[in-house]
């Protein structure tokens, strides 16, 4: 079902936490709430839920206003971060606390639990009681828990934030899989940017309640609206210019680019700098930093104060106090318009 | 969420906290000598002033403040040991805890049997004390109730309110203990220093509270001074009831006047208490709800 | 390291304080079943039941006494509970006009003595016709238990909080039913609590009973005060061991009925703390 929020506002003790988010999600599709700690992603989760009112807006489902539709008849199901599994239930019991308020018997209720458990891949533990569960095996049922009630709308609310790298790739796995087999649309919040390129369809990026960019995580990352977008998914430097004639023009550097005339920054991030050891080069190797598949250099310019870093493979001859020339990779350099620095 | 929810759920209390101030109010005002049931239709200080001024009164102001302060204070620093005692033996749950809390089951006019079984000159005790030689006759033993010196009261309060205090201030020690007595003993500190410096001062909170709950329910309580009191001075509670269930309907006034001191020495307490709490008030995990 | 010595001086404090509890309670027995307990034995000469009959003589009325007495309390208890558990809920997840003023009534009834309040209500009840009334009773008596009643379910509400409720909306349940098969459950231990400590505070009543309750509502508290105050001693025991073993059943039911309930919570994460 395709969910709609049109010029969204709400307030909370007395703070304006959203403001006028218009937002169209797909039948289907898959999208990431990004931001920071703070900047609204979980209001609007509830908004969206009806655990929250919003002062101005409305939430559209499948093209009907769902404004005055109690929560928990919109079927948008939310998988909240502390997962809130019920205590005093079995797991098979918390699965099928959905589909006892749908009205469906007990015999069914444990049918399709077990079911469930087993698309989770949690065969056999209906019966657990919960507080004698891990941390993965917990998300697991709230996953399925939610899958129970027959969402229109899933809600995962920083679900996987919890879990070690591992568990959180492994369920993030698992969600896309259920995801695409049962058709639902999705809205997962998180702040880990790593976690929305890979999983989405699109990124909705917020910041100060308000959605500042909303495209596919390949747009986002190369070509961001503005610095705080930018600097979000990794730092780098910033040159300032002009492009002139489809020619961007800087003190350190000129560049052939096709966008509009006017003034820009130019973000250099690291992967868009080449290393090259030359003796008389005129950056010098100040950090070398390991980083598994690769180092990250810190590079100092000879001349000025100019400071960049730059990404190498991990067999790189390139040592600390090496002197070396950059090269700048023209399709990694980001523009971003001067105007819409901050919002 | 149904904005109109929590005006029904909080119905029943209104409807009772209405009735509950109206009793307070009008008692109040039938201290001021306003009783038009009796045809008393002046507003004055006059039942005040003579009170204040009688001796009866005052014996009986005496005897009430006694009462609760040195049964109060006996209480709250047993009770303190008795606290310290279950929370470092580690008998914080199971059956020690189950006595204890059956004296809290006790009410107050059991005690009061209890006492006169065993502290009155017949009682348990006095006859320990004649088989161990320390008196030759019934009458050496000390006049304990039913005499001035109001000391079987004041140990049946203590009787009944050691085990209150241990009970509620239990929790919040052992909480204490268990997380910043172990991070203090870890840092170096014996567990001696560990109490006085870090578990008792953090346990105060439970234990203030607990004090100033005894304080003013042993000063204005009626039970056991009416069992186990002296023929004067009675205690206030009882003063008053005497007054109240005079004969002569002109004593009411006097009756409630009493409740009224009764009641202004309670929020005085109270009072104190607060001031002296706000100043102590101890920032950050420790919650103080008054 | 522990500090044995200290230890040791703790454990026979423990223990003495633990004497001076059940001796009172043992001597109480002995006089029950006392025939003869002369000066200066330290244990009854003659044991009869004698005291016994007496309090179950015919003429007493004393089942139905105690009967009515265990009702009245238990309806105060009950009336106590679900008051304060709206109260509890009202203060701790709603916001609304009045709250502070709402937060402080549930606790002022511990700063007013009863006496004093039930002074000033008695002429106040004679006009509204409660005077000597078993509902005027219960009135008084659940104005001095909901304090008690209120802060437990408050601290329980407070540890549940809105959440697991929450999280059951979106899945599907009503608010009602939320509450059923969800909160409630979990407020179980708070309850099982509050009954045992309003039930315990009403049947203990003795002075404002007697004022509001007049000669026509007699509690069991009530009838076996001036036994103690007069009379004999064994008289008084056995007034006093009857009373305490009908609260000892009523709290052990208590405990019984709410531990057969459905969904038991585990105790662990959301165990209520009585403070």
């Amino acid at each position: 079902m395709e969910l709609e929020l049109r010029n969204i506002s709400v307030t909370l003790s007395n703070k304006k936490i959203l403001k006028f988010i218009n937002l169209k999600v797909e039948d289907g599709e898959f999208i990431s709430l990004l931001g920071a700690s703070g900047c609204g992603k979980s209001t609007l989760l509830k908004t969206i839920a009806g655990l929250i009112d919003q002062d101005e807006g409305s939430v559209v489902l499948g093209g009907n206003i769902i404004d005055k539709t109690p929560a928990h008849k919109r079927r948008t199901v939310i998988v909240f971060q502390d997962l809130r599994l019920f205590p005093h239930m079995t797991v098979a019991e918390n699965i099928s606390f959905p589909l006892k308020m749908l009205g469906i018997d007990k015999n069914g209720r444990r049918k399709e639990a077990i079911n469930l458990l087993g698309k989770v891949k949690l065969k056999g533990y209906e019966d657990m009681h919960v507080d004698k569960m891990s941390g993965g095996q917990i998300q697991r049922v709230a996953l399925a828990r939610a899958l129970a009630a027959k969402p229109m709308v899933l809600l995962l609310d920083e679900s996987f934030s919890s879990l070690d790298i591992n568990l959180r790739k492994d369920m993030q796995e698992l969600v896309l899989e259920l995801q695409r087999e049962y058709k639902i649309t999705t809205i997962l919040v998180t702040h880990d940017q790593e976690e929305a390129l890979t999983m989405s369809n699109r990124i909705a990026f917020m910041h100060n309640g308000q959605i500042e960019q909303y495209d596919t995580p390949e747009n986002i990352f190369k070509k961001p609206i503005n610095t705080i977008v930018a600097d979000y998914f990794s730092k780098g430097t910033y040159v300032h210019g002009k492009i002139i004639n489809n020619k961007f023009i800087s003190r350190l550097f000129s560049s052939n680019v096709d966008r509009e005339t006017g003034k820009y920054k130019c973000l250099i991030r690291p992967s868009a700098i080449k290393i090259n050891k030359f003796k008389n080069g005129e950056y010098i190797v100040a950090e070398k930093i390991y980083q598994g598949d690769s180092y990250l250099l810190k590079l100092n310019n000879t001349d000025s104060n100019l400071k960049l870093e730059s990404v190498v493979p991990d067999f790189t001859a390139i040592i600390e106090g090496d002197r070396v020339n950059i090269e700048l990779d023209k399709d990694k350099l980001i523009f971003i318009p001067e105007k819409q620095a901050c919002s | 969420m149904n904005k109109k929810t929590p005006y029904i759920l909080i119905m029943p209390i209104v409807l009772l906290g209405v009735i509950f101030m109206f009793g307070v109010i009008n008692g109040i005002v039938q201290g001021f000598g306003y009783i038009p049931a009796f045809n008393l239709n002046d507003v004055t200080l006059s039942y005040y002033k003579e009170i204040l001024a009688d001796p009866t009164f005052l014996d009986s102001l005496k005897v009430s403040s006694q009462i609760s302060i040195i049964s109060s204070v006996l209480a709250m620093v047993l009770g303190i040991i008795l606290t310290t005692a279950l929370v470092y033996t580690g008998h914080t749950e199971g059956r020690i805890l189950q006595v204890i809390k059956l004296a809290i089951i006790i009410p107050h006019t059991i005690v009061a049997l209890f006492t006169i079984s065993i502290l009155s000159q017949n009682g348990l005790i006095a006859r320990v004390c004649y088989k161990l030689g320390l008196i030759s006759a019934q009458g050496d033993f000390p006049l304990l109730l039913y005499t001035k010196n109001n000391l079987g009261i004041i140990l049946s309060y203590v009787w009944k309110e050691v085990p209150f205090v241990a009970y509620f201030s239990l929790a919040l020690m052992s909480g204490i203990n268990k997380t910043l007595g172990e991070a203090s003993e870890n840092l170096g500190a014996s567990k001696l220093k560990t109490f006085f410096y870090i578990v008792l001062p953090l346990s105060m909170p439970s234990i203030r509270k607990a004090f100033l709950i005894i304080l003013t329910f042993s000063f204005g309580a009626y039970d056991l001074p009416f069992l186990l009191g002296a023929t004067v001075p009675k205690a206030l509670s009882v003063q008053a009831h005497i007054e109240y269930v005079h004969p002569d309907l002109r004593h009411r006034p006097y009756a409630m006047a009493m409740n009224g001191l009764i009641l202004a020495i309670t929020w005085a307490m109270a009072g104190i208490y607060y001031l002296i709490t706000k100043r102590n008030k101890i920032t950050g995990d420790i919650h103080e709800e008054f | 390291m522990k500090n044995f010595k200290s230890n040791r001086l703790l454990n026979i404090f423990l223990y003495i304080s633990l004497l001076i509890i059940s001796v009172p309670i043992v001597i109480l027995l002995l006089w029950t079943f006392t025939a003869r307990w002369p000066w200066p034995n330290l244990l009854p000469k003659t044991y009869s039941f004698r005291a016994i009959k007496e309090v179950f003589a015919p003429h007493a009325k004393l089942f139905q006494t105690l009967f009515s007495s265990m009702l009245l309390s238990l309806a105060v208890a009950i009336l106590s509970v679900i008051i304060g558990t709206m109260t509890a809920r009202a203060l701790t997840l709603y916001d609304f006009v009045g709250k502070e003023l709402i937060a402080l009534l549930s606790i002022a009834p511990n700063l007013v003595p009863g006496t004093v309040f039930a002074m000033g209500i008695h002429i106040v009840f004679i006009h509204m016709a409660l005077a000597d009334t078993v509902l005027g009773v219960i009135t008084v008596h659940l104005i001095y238990t909901l304090p008690y009643s209120v802060s437990i379910m408050r601290d329980l509400t407070q540890s549940i909080g809105g959440r697991l409720e929450m999280q059951a909306y979106v899945l599907g349940a009503s608010p009602f039913k939320s509450f059923i098969y969800i909160t409630l459950p979990l407020l179980v231990p708070g309850i099982k609590t509050s009954i045992g400590m309003a039930y315990i505070i009403s049947s203990g009543q003795y002075f404002i009973t007697l004022l509001i309750g007049g000669g026509k509502v007699k509690t069991f508290s009530v009838l076996m005060v001036p036994f103690i105050a007069k009379g004999d001693r064994a008289l008084g025991s056995a007034y006093a061991l009857i009373f305490m073993m009908s609260t000892l059943l009523i709290l052990i039911i208590t405990d019984r009925v709410t531990k057969k309930l459905p969904y038991q919570n585990d105790g662990g994460k959301y165990r209520w703390n009585w403070n």
